[in-house]
C-alpha cells in the first residue's frame, strides 16, 4: 500500500445510511442540540416528492420551521440572503439542505450567514476566515455523483457585483449526511449514469493523482468497486434498491476520496467543456475518464494499473499480467461507457461529438475545442495532475476525446 | 511542581534568513523573465493590471511581493506585504516545510499535493503564477535539479535557455 | 461487498501524516482556534527528547505552551484535578497528548473537566453521555499503542468513557516521533490494530465506511509488520502508526469483538502487553467463529493475503486459508523475534488455572454478550496451541 510522503486527511461528516436513514434525522439533530430545521431544496426536487418523503419521515419528531424551494441551477448571492431571512423569521435552529451541487453550496451559504450574522458575506470568504463551528446543517443528497455532502467548499455567486465567492473551511462541513435509497429510486437511467461516472471520476483520479494517500486510497477503491459492481444492474433494475443505496455510498466515498486528494486532467478539460458548451458536468467525466488516464500512463501506469482490481474484480486483475493492468483499467472504463450507452437506449455519449442536447443538436461542436483547451489552462485541478499540462496537451486531448479514438500516446510531449 | 512548565518557542533565525534570501532572489527572477521571456510576459499579461501576488511563510514571514503596475510593467515590490492589497496571496504552512522547497526536496506541486501551502486568491491567476515560477526555475536551475522540481523539463532552444538564463541571472542581481 | 440495511459511521479525526508533520502544528491550532496548548506526556517519553522535537516544531510561531511529563502508569482523578488548575492558571486552550496509552486516557479526561463538561467526571462515566463538543484535542503517537488512543474510548481508574468527542480532533503522525522499539511493543500495537480491525472487517455489523479503514490497516499491518520487527523499517514504522490510527477509528464505529475482550482481560490478569494476548488469540477466535451466522470471514483474505491468493482460492476455503495465513504471520513473528513473541498463552507464561479466571472476568461484566464456555473452549486451544475446530485441513500455502 502507497504511503506518501506526507499527507493530510479529513473527512468530518457523520453518515447514516440505509433504506430508512431518513427516519433518523430528528435524533441526529437532537444530539446537535437542534430541533426546527429550515429544509432548502430546489423545485425539481420538490417536484419529484422527494421533500414530501422527507418531510413524512421526520415530522414527528422534529418542528419543520419551514421549507423552501426556490433554490435557483446557480446558487445566488441573493437567494442566500433571502433564505436566511427565512431562517430567522421561523426562529429555525439548522438547516436541513435536499438536493444537489447547488442547493449544498446555497445551504453552506445561507449557514454562514445566519451562524456569523453576516451582512457581507464575502468577508467570509478564502481559507482560514471561518473560525468557529456554524449551526447544524444537515444534507441529504439526492443525486449519486457530485459527493458535496462531504466536501468543505461553497461556491456563491454575486450576479449584482460579479464576483464568484469561494469559501473553504472544515466548518462548512456539513455535520451529518443522509444517504438514504428512498432519494435516487426514481432517478432517470441517463442521470444515474453520468452522476455515478462523475462519482467514479473522482475516485479514480483521486487515486492516481499526485495528492493520493492511503486514506483517500481506501476510500477510492471501495468507491470504484460499488459503482462498478451496481450501477449497470441499477440501470437495467432500476427500482433496485440495494444498488441505489450501494451508489449513494460510492459518491460519497467517492467525495472524501477527492476532497482530500483532489482530481486532475479529465476535471480541468472536463470543467472547461461544461462551462464552454453546457454539457452536464457527469457526461464530461465519462467520457474524459479514459483520455486522462491514458495521457498521465507514462508518470502512473502503476496506480492506475491497480484499480484493475477493484473495477473487475480479483480475478480478471490477476490473470491481467502485470504491466497490461493499466491498459485494461482503461479498457474496462471504455467498456463501462459502451455498456451504460447500450443500456440507455443511446443516450450515454461515449465522446466528445455524440454529445446531444434534448432538441439533438451536437453541443460540442469541433470549432470549440481550442477554446476549451485555453479554458483548461485556468483550472486549478492542474496543480494535482501527475503529468504536465500545457495547452497543445489539453488540446490534443480533447480532440481525440471529441472523436472517441484512444489517445496516440507516442504524441504525448516527453515520451 | 516540576513535572509542570512552560516554555516559550524560540526561533529559527538562520533558515528564516535563508529562506529570505531565496524569496527576494524569485521575486527579482520574476521581473526579470517578466522582460526576457515571452510565455512569461504572455501569462502576466492576461493578469489585471495593478495585479499584485505575495509568497511567504507562516506565521510571520518572510515575504516577497511581485506586482504588475498600470503601465503592464513587472516589478518586484519588496518583502513587506504589510497594509497592501494582495490579489494572490500563497503562504506556505511553517519555515521547515518552506526549506523543503526552497532546498529543492519539494517542488510546487508536490507540495501543494501535501497541504503545505495555503493559496487565498483566484484560480486562474494561482495556475499562471504557478506556470511563471515553473519557467523560473527552469532558467534558474541546473537541469539535474529543475528536473525533479517541475513535472516536465522543457524542451527549449539553446538560445532560450542559455542565453536567457545569462540575462535572467545578471538582471536578477542588479535588479532591474 | 456485504452492504448493511442500516448503518452510521462517524469520524471527526484529521489525521496528519509524513515528514515534517509536527511543524504543522501552528497552522493546525490556528485553525482549531487555539493558541496556548498544554502538552501532556511521560517521563519515558519527555528523556527520549520527544517533547524537545514537539517544542522546536513551535519555533518561529511565538506559541507560549505548558507542558507536564509526569503521567503515571495509572492517573487518578487527583492528578486529573490538579492539572485542570494548571491548564486553567497558565491560560492553556487546547491539548497535546503524547505518546499512548495512559497518556491519552488523562488527556481526555482532563479535556472533559477543563471542557467543563462536567467538571465531575463521575457523572458522564458510561455510554454517550458527554453531549458537547471539548476543547481541541491533538494526538501525537509515539510508536507504543493500547488501540483506544484515535478511539471514542477513554478510562480513568474505575471509570470509563464512551463519546465521539472523546476523539482526537488532530492526529499527528511523524517519522521523528515513532522510535525504534523492542519486538514486544511493535507486535503488541500491531496485533490490537490487526484484531480491531479484523473484527471489524468481519463482524455483522460491518459497512462500507468501517470496512474503508480496516482494509487499508490490515494491509499495511501484514505487509510491515515482519520487516518493521527485523529491521525497524522506517517507513514501515510510519506504516504501523497509519494502520493504529485507522484502527481505532474502525474500533469506534464497530461492536467490541471476543479477540479484544478476552485479549484484553488477559493483558490485564496476566500483566503481558494487550496486543501480544489479542495476537494471539486473533486466529483461534475467527476459527471458532469461522461458520457463525452473519459473520464474513472469507472477505477477510483479500486485505491480508492479497489479490493472487484470493483470487485462486475457491470460495469455501477462503475463510480458512486467511486463518491459516495469519497462523503464519504468528509463527514468522516468533521465528524472526528467536521465539521473543509466543504463540501461546501458555508460552506467554499464563497459568491453566487463570483461564477461567480471564473467561470470567470478560463474561462477568455481562455487556460483552458472550458465554463463559465459548470463552472457555478458545482460551484453552489458544493455551494449548491447539486449532479450535480440529485444525484446518487445508494444504498451508508457503
Amino acid at each position: 500500500m502507497y504511503l506518501p510522503e506526507y499527507y493530510e486527511f479529513c473527512c468530518r461528516v457523520k453518515m447514516i445510511a440505509g433504506h430508512d436513514a431518513l427516519e433518523k434525522i430528528p435524533e441526529a439533530l437532537a444530539q446537535l442540540h437542534a430541533g426546527r430545521p429550515l429544509i432548502i431544496t430546489d423545485k425539481g426536487v420538490s417536484g419529484a416528492g422527494l421533500v414530501d418523503t422527507v418531510v413524512d419521515a421526520i415530522k414527528d419528531g422534529v418542528d419543520i420551521g419551514a421549507m423552501a424551494d426556490d433554490v435557483p441551477q446557480d446558487s445566488s448571492l441573493k437567494v442566500v440572503n433571502h433564505l436566511a431571512d427565512v431562517y430567522r423569521d421561523n426562529k429555525c435552529d439548522s438547516i436541513i439542505a435536499v438536493g444537489g451541487g447547488s442547493v449544498m453550496d446555497t445551504a453552506k451559504g445561507v449557514n454562514i450567514v445566519v451562524s456569523e450574522n453576516a451582512d457581507d458575506l464575502m468577508k467570509f470568504s478564502g481559507a482560514g476566515a471561518l473560525k468557529r463551528a456554524l449551526r447544524p446543517l444537515i444534507v441529504i443528497p439526492t443525486t449519486s455523483g457530485t459527493g458535496s455532502e462531504v466536501t468543505l467548499v461553497a461556491v456563491v455567486k454575486d450576479h449584482e457585483r460579479h464576483l464568484k465567492m469561494a469559501f473553504a473551511s472544515y466548518f462548512l462541513l456539513p455535520n451529518v449526511a443522509i444517504l438514504d435509497s428512498r432519494m435516487t429510486l426514481t432517478l432517470p437511467p441517463a442521470i444515474t449514469a453520468s452522476t455515478a461516472m462523475d462519482a467514479m471520476a473522482h475516485a479514480v483520479e483521486a487515486y492516481t493523482g499526485l495528492a493520493k494517500n492511503p486514506m483517500s486510497d481506501a476510500n477510492a477503491i471501495a468507491a470504484i468497486s460499488l459503482i462498478s459492481n451496481n450501477l449497470l444492474n441499477v440501470l437495467k433494475n432500476p427500482s433496485d434498491r440495494e444498488g441505489r443505496l450501494a451508489l449513494a455510498n460510492g459518491a460519497t466515498l467517492a467525495g472524501a476520496a477527492f476532497s482530500n486528494s483532489m482530481v486532475g486532467v479529465v476535471h480541468a478539460l472536463g470543467h472547461a467543456t461544461g462551462s464552454m458548451c453546457g454539457v452536464p458536468h457527469g457526461v464530461c467525466m465519462s467520457i474524459l475518464l479514459p483520455y486522462g488516464l491514458e495521457y498521465n500512463m507514462r508518470k502512473n501506469a502503476h496506480f492506475t494499473g491497480e484499480l484493475l482490481l477493484p473495477l473487475a474484480g480479483a480475478e480478471v486483475y490477476v490473470s491481467t499480467p502485470k504491466h497490461l493492468r493499466a491498459e485494461g483499467a482503461i479498457a474496462y472504463i471504455r467498456k463501462m461507457n459502451q455498456d451504460i450507452h447500450n443500456a440507455t437506449d443511446g443516450r450515454h455519449a461515449r465522446f466528445l461529438e455524440e454529445v446531444k442536447d434534448r432538441d439533438g443538436k451536437r453541443m460540442v461542436p469541433r470549432e470549440k475545442l481550442e477554446a476549451i483547451a485555453g479554458a483548461a489552462l485556468d483550472d486549478g485541478s492542474i496543480f494535482y495532475n501527475p503529468e504536465e499540462c500545457d495547452y497543445e496537451d489539453f488540446l490534443m486531448i480533447i480532440r481525440a476525446a471529441w472523436e472517441g479514438a484512444p489517445l496516440d500516446r507516442t504524441l504525448i510531449k516527453g515520451v | 511542581m516540576d513535572d509542570f512548565k512552560e516554555i516559550t518557542s524560540g526561533n529559527k533565525p538562520f533558515k528564516r534568513a535563508y529562506v529570505a534570501i531565496m524569496l527576494w532572489f524569485v521575486g527579482r527572477a520574476i521581473q526579470a523573465a517578466a522582460r526576457v521571456d515571452k510565455n512569461v510576459k504572455g501569462e502576466f499579461k492576461k493578469l489585471p493590471e495593478g495585479f499584485t501576488f505575495c509568497l511567504g511563510v507562516l506565521p510571520k514571514g518572510p515575504y516577497m511581493i511581485v506586482g504588475k503596475n498600470e503601465k503592464g510593467r513587472v516589478k518586484y515590490l519588496g518583502w513587506e506585504p504589510g497594509g497592501r492589497r494582495i490579489d494572490l496571496d500563497m503562504k506556505i504552512k511553517s519555515i521547515e516545510a518552506a526549506i523543503l522547497m526552497f532546498t529543492f526536496q519539494e517542488s510546487t506541486a508536490i507540495a501543494t499535493a501535501r497541504d503545505r501551502m495555503i493559496v487565498d486568491g483566484e484560480v486562474p491567476h494561482a495556475c499562471a503564477i504557478v506556470r511563471v515560477l515553473d519557467i523560473g526555475e527552469v532558467y534558474l536551475l541546473p537541469k539535474f535539479i529543475a528536473r525533479q522540481a517541475v513535472k516536465r523539463y522543457p524542451a527549449w532552444s539553446f538560445g532560450r535557455k542559455y542565453i536567457g538564463r545569462v540575462r535572467i541571472y545578471f538582471r536578477s542581481i542588479l535588479g532591474y | 461487498m456485504f452492504f448493511p440495511d442500516n448503518y452510521e459511521f462517524y469520524c471527526p479525526v484529521k489525521i496528519n501524516s509524513g515528514n515534517r508533520a509536527l511543524e504543522h502544528l501552528p497552522v493546525e491550532l490556528d485553525a482549531l482556534n487555539a493558541r496556548k496548548p498544554l502538552i501532556i506526556t511521560d517521563r519515558e517519553i519527555a528523556k527520549k527528547g520527544l517533547i524537545k522535537k514537539i517544542a522546536g516544531a513551535f519555533k518561529d510561531s511565538g506559541i507560549t505552551m505548558g507542558i507536564f511529563d509526569g503521567t503515571p502508569l495509572v492517573p487518578d482523578l487527583k492528578l486529573v484535578r490538579r492539572l485542570m488548575n494548571n491548564y486553567r492558571d497558565t491560560g492553556c486552550d487546547s491539548i497535546i497528548a503524547v505518546g499512548g496509552g495512559a497518556v491519552v486516557d488523562m488527556a481526555k479526561a482532563l479535556n472533559v473537566v477543563v471542557s467543563g463538561r462536567p467538571e465531575d467526571l463521575k457523572e458522564v462515566a458510561g455510554e454517550d453521555l458527554i453531549k458537547n463538543p471539548l476543547r481541541p484535542f491533538v494526538f501525537v503517537p509515539t510508536a507504543s499503542w493500547t488501540g483506544f488512543e484515535t478511539s471514542r474510548f477513554a478510562t480513568l481508574g474505575e471509570l470509563s468513557f464512551s463519546s465521539h468527542f472523546l476523539m482526537p480532533d488532530l492526529v499527528v503522525i511523524d517519522p521523528r516521533m515513532i522510535t525504534s522499539e523492542k519486538a514486544n511493543t511493535v507486535v503488541s500495537t500491531a496485533m490490537i490494530a490487526l484484531a480491531h480491525c479484523a473484527e471489524a472487517y468481519t463482524c455483522p455489523a460491518k459497512n462500507p465506511m468501517t470496512d474503508t479503514y480496516a482494509y487499508a490497516a490490515m494491509q499495511f499491518v501484514t505487509e510491515n509488520l515482519a520487516n518493521v520487527i527485523k529491521s525497524g523499517d522506517k517507513k514501515g514504522r510510519l506504516a504501523l502508526a497509519n494502520a493504529a490510527t485507522m484502527a481505532g477509528i474502525a474500533f469506534s464505529n464497530s461492536p467490541r469483538g471476543m479477540v479484544h475482550e478476552l485479549g484484553w482481560t488477559a493483558g490485564d490478569i496476566s500483566g503481558l502487553p494487550h496486543g501480544i494476548c489479542m495476537g494471539i488469540l486473533l486466529p483461534y477466535i475467527l476459527e471458532y467463529n469461522i461458520n457463525s451466522e452473519g459473520h464474513h470471514m472469507s472477505d477477510l483474505l483479500l486485505p491480508i493475503v492479497g489479490p493472487e491468493v484470493y483470487a485462486g482460492t475457491a470460495e469455501n476455503l477462503k475463510a480458512r486459508r486467511a486463518i491459516n495465513f495469519i497462523y503464519d504471520m504468528q509463527h514468522d513473528v516468533h521465528d524472526i523475534t528467536r521465539g521473543g513473541i509466543p504463540l501461546t498463552l501458555k508460552d506467554a507464561g499464563i497459568s491453566k488455572d487463570a483461564l477461567q479466571c480471564i473467561a470470567g472476568a470478560t463474561v462477568g461484566d455481562g455487556h460483552t454478550g458472550f458465554n463463559l464456555d465459548d470463552c472457555m473452549v478458545i482460551l484453552e486451544h489458544a493455551w494449548e496451541g491447539k486449532p479450535v475446530k480440529g485444525g484446518l485441513q487445508l494444504p498451508v500455502h508457503s
